[in-house]
């Protein structure tokens, strides 16, 4: 019986050929997702439209507040609050990650089984997969961007090294709340009741975010709350870098501490998943 | 022998009686209520759910109202029991919009997607109040419950009590403003006649109604317009927090009685026309 | 003597199942303490498997089929027991093992639903990191395999019940796996298409000596594929070897096909009569009887036409479970799907 060879994984091992393998593994599944999102573009668009309406009613209502109180509250004018709430719709944007009521469906669906039988771990896949569209929503942002700069003229202080690190940091915010929201959604292999855990997660990431408002203009007890947690490093941080409130060192310390946070969302991920995979076994699935 | 007072087929006067009966609309609103909104009550889960989430809602509408009034003591001329009011009223309204209009339009879209208006119209009720009044979502009436007491209690705050005379104005603005909500969702899902893909919408919707959270007066002027005449906004929450505050103009009234009127007989128009287009009938 | 593919020793399963009765006393009770039942969905198997063998594994709904099967591949953790695939521990889901399985259910769709299978494919190159070139050959061979030709190009989501399972299918061996799990690979399809997706599996493990475990409720599909069965039934194997020799272990009997040349007649007598339609009865007799009884058949009736056969696979079967239906009552895995 003449038996042909099964296949052997191409790269042999090696820590070069791994990145590469890993690297086209993401470009793979980013331009997949990118051909199956691209066929529902334009209710794409209405969403990103609906989304500015947040920001632009939070905007007037500050920089009324400000132009009441002698052109500035909590450390920023309109023009500042304009640019804050500007920015704020791409980082918006790219903090879209996997909603955590997805689990459901996967563990119900069937789909997990697929998930579990693959020689990479599902997260790879989920952060692929959104990760994709990202780099299409900054091209479609600017549109956006411009005409809302248009009309309420934000004011900003631009240097390289605000862009630069603004453009990582947008990254490690997107990288940063997957992790969470993924830990977020394995709850789902606990309990059928969600509903109110993920509410009062949301509605405490809103608040401590800097989502809501600048966080200069919450109380010194929120803010110290919030340096505790990971919920800032998702969306002021690069709000702050990019509008230019940021010395360098703070810059660079904003990076550090996504990565910090990236880090132990990983290793929480991690220990989670196996427990879940466990659970899921225990009851049948 | 046979009894000839009860007749096979109905009597000619049913129908007659039902052509000329301006009640029927709320007839028929309050048979579908007893049947469909009263099913839902034994499903307690989906009140609490609704409970809890309209209660962190409000908790962070107070949150922002705390942290703006941390820094000022009136926003645009509102005071901060005013903007209390407003918040109040825009809950109720919310309430209203989500218990009573968007479940019929979001059904009368899915219709229409899937071709089963059609069974819709062999019935021989009016079309129009029928896809209107057809479906709750009774649970959500916990908004109107909510926003009714923090009006309540914002009322209270102000140092002028509610007199008669205002509280009735307030319902006919708030009434009006209702109607105008309701004509602005079914002009736009009568537009699903033509495009049938408007699954967004309703997100869309939910993003422009935020404005109403503040008086409508804090935003630039064209953004005013638009909130006003584009999608009624203004008038279904500003004007009646003017009516409880004392800012209600005779001319703002007498603007809402208009606009209400002529969006209203604007929507009939528009619906009936889609509606034709709809059965392949000549105009 | 080459390593077995598959080990299983003493494999077990066993499911807490939340009990929940009616009433408003065992509500309020089940506020406080949630009860819980424990079900043995599979109950002590043990066999081995060599590589290149295609076994298939036969019981009914509930047996444990599919939980020694999600078991064997890495989806459920064992209770207790021991087993082995390809040297691996399936529960540790090491990259390297899972690289060298597949499994075809039912319900899963690995395809992305509104992109041609191309994509599809292409996505599982980067996932399994496949030699560009062997997996372009890989995937050329098995599309011409199944005939599927310009359906690579149109989106799944457009493409009937039967393509898409054979898409399905070439995904799932796009990577060339050592052990196949195939549970219901046929079901719900066409006799053609079952035909087709079988001479496929018996090809590609002709080519590449892959083992196969398959479940099917086919006998078809076990016929023309298997030369070894296992039959499950209450989480324990109640016969573990060839297929020709099901018959012989469970069912003595024979049935003869008897058409009389004038007609039927009433042949209790002879036998067991399992159906008469026009002129043919159907007799089921014992092993070893039936040469006797064949002969008085003969001897005393017009006979036109006689046949003897091994009874059908299926009555065995049937007859296997009705035999060890045992009166345990122990609930099984269907009440936990």
């Amino acid at each position: 019986m003449t038996v042909a060879s099964p296949a052997a994984p191409a790269q042999p091992g090696g820590f070069l050929a791994s990145a590469r393998g890993w690297i086209g593994l993401y470009l793979t599944q980013m331009r997949i997702s990118i051909a199956s999102q691209i066929q529902y573009r334009v209710s794409n668009y209405f969403y990103m439209i609906g989304m500015i309406a947040e920001p632009v009613i939070y905007l007037v209502v500050w920089s009324t507040v400000a132009r009441q109180q002698g052109g500035s509250v909590g450390g920023y004018s309109p023009g500042e609050f304009a640019a804050y709430y500007i920015v704020w719709t791409l980082v918006r944007n790219f903090n879209i990650a996997l909603t955590p009521w997805a689990w459901e469906e996967r563990v119900r669906g069937g789909a997990l089984s697929g998930m579990l039988l693959k020689p990479v771990h599902p997260i790879h896949l989920d952060l692929a997969g959104l990760a994709g569209w990202k780099a299409v929503v900054i091209v479609l942002w600017l549109p956006i961007a411009a005409f809302l700069s248009l009309i309420f003229q934000p004011t900003l202080d631009l240097r390289p090294i605000d862009v630069v690190v603004f453009l990582v940091a947008i990254w490690g915010a997107y990288v940063l709340r997957s992790m969470f929201l993924w830990l977020l959604g394995l709850v789902t292999f606990w309990t059928t009741r969600v509903g109110p855990v993920f509410d009062i997660f949301f509605v405490a990431e809103l608040l401590l975010s800097g989502r809501l408002v600048p966080l200069t203009l919450m109380p010194d007890w929120t803010q110290r709350l919030s340096g505790a947690l990971p919920f800032q490093w998702t969306f002021s941080f690069p709000i702050e870098a990019l509008i230019g409130r940021l010395p360098p060192e703070q810059l660079l310390g904003g990076l550090a501490m996504q990565v910090l946070w990236i880090a132990i969302g990983a290793v929480l991920v991690s220990l989670a998943w196996g427990k879940a995979v466990r659970r899921f076994s225990a009851v049948g699935g | 022998m046979a009894d000839d007072r009860t007749p096979l087929a109905p009597r000619p006067a049913t129908f007659a009686s039902r052509r000329r009966d301006p009640l029927r609309p709320l007839r028929l609103f309050a048979l579908f209520f007893r049947v469909g909104a009263l099913n839902e009550l034994q499903y307690r889960a989906n009140f609490a759910v609704q409970l809890f989430q309209s209660a962190l809602a409000l908790a962070t509408g107070l949150v922002v109202l705390a942290l703006v009034f941390r820094q000022t003591t009136n926003l645009g001329g509102w005071s901060q029991p005013e903007l209390l009011a407003v918040m109040g009223v825009h809950i109720l309204m919310g309430g209203l919009i989500r218990t009573a209009i968007q479940p019929n339009m979001e059904r009368l879209m899915t219709d229409v997607r899937q071709g089963t208006l059609d069974f819709l119209l062999t019935k021989p009720e009016d079309a129009q109040v029928m896809v209107s009044v057809r479906e709750f979502r009774i649970w959500q009436a916990v908004d109107i419950l909510i926003g009714a007491i923090v009006l309540a209690i914002a009322v209270g705050q102000l140092r002028t009590g509610i007199g008669l005379g205002p509280a009735l104005i307030f319902a006919v603005a708030l009434l009006l403003g209702a109607v105008m909500i309701y004509c602005f969702w079914l002009l736009l899902t009568t537009a699903a006649f033509w495009i049938v893909r408007m699954d967004e919408i309703h997100e869309l919707f939910e993003g422009i109604y935020q404005s109403g959270r503040w008086p409508v007066t804090i935003y630039p002027g064209w953004l005013r317009i638009s909130l006003t005449f584009l999608v009624p906004i203004a008038f279904a929450v500003t004007v009646p927090a003017e009516a409880l505050t004392s800012r209600l103009t005779v001319d703002t009234l007498a603007l809402a009685a208009g606009f209400a009127v002529v969006l209203f007989v604007a929507t009939r128009w528009f619906w009936r026309f889609g509606l034709r287009n709809y059965n392949g009938a000549s105009a | 003597m080459p390593e077995p593919t598959v080990r299983v020793a003493d494999l077990r399963k066993t499911f807490r199942v939340p009990v929940r009765e009616s009433g408003l006393a065992a509500a309020a009770r089940s506020l406080f303490r949630r009860e819980h039942r424990d079900v043995n969905a599979v109950d002590g198997v043990s066999f081995a498997i060599e590589p290149g063998e295609i076994v298939g594994f036969l019981g009914p709904n509930g047996a444990g089929k599919t939980t020694t099967l999600k078991m064997l591949s890495g989806l459920l953790y064992p209770s207790a027991g021991e087993a082995t695939v390809l040297g691996h521990v399936p529960s540790r889901r090491d990259a390297e093992f899972l690289r060298r399985i597949t499994m075809v259910m039912g319900n899963r769709n690995q395809l992305q639903w509104d992109l041609p299978a191309f994509d599809s494919f292409d996505l599982i190159r980067a996932i399994y990191r496949l030699d560009p070139a062997v997996f372009r050959q890989t995937r050329d061979e098995f599309v011409e395999l199944l005939d599927l030709g310009d359906l690579v190009h149109k989106p799944v989501r457009n493409l009937s019940l039967g393509e898409r399972m054979k898409m399905e299918f070439v995904g799932a061996l796009l990577h060339r796996p050592q052990v196949l799990f195939l549970d219901e690979p046929t079901l719900g399809l066409d006799v053609t298409m079952q035909k087709r997706i079988r001479s496929f599996v018996a090809e590609y493990n002709r080519r590449f000596g892959a083992t196969v475990l398959l479940t099917s409720h086919y006998m078809a599909d076990v016929q023309a594929l298997c030369r070894r069965v296992i039959v499950i039934h209450h989480g324990r194997i109640l016969f573990d070897g060839a297929l020709a020799d099901l018959s012989t272990r469970f069912d003595s009997s024979k049935t003869i096909g008897v058409t009389l040349r004038d007609g039927v007649a009433d042949l209790s007598a002879y036998g067991e009569v399992l159906s008469t339609d026009d002129d043919r009865v159907v007799l089921r007799v014992g092993r070893l009887e039936a040469p006797e009884v064949t002969a008085r058949l003969l001897r005393d009736l017009p006979v036109a036409d006689l046949t003897i056969e091994d009874p059908p696979i299926e009555d065995v079967i049937e007859r296997v479970f009705a035999d060890a239906r045992d009166e345990r009552g122990t609930p099984t895995e269907a009440a936990v799907r």
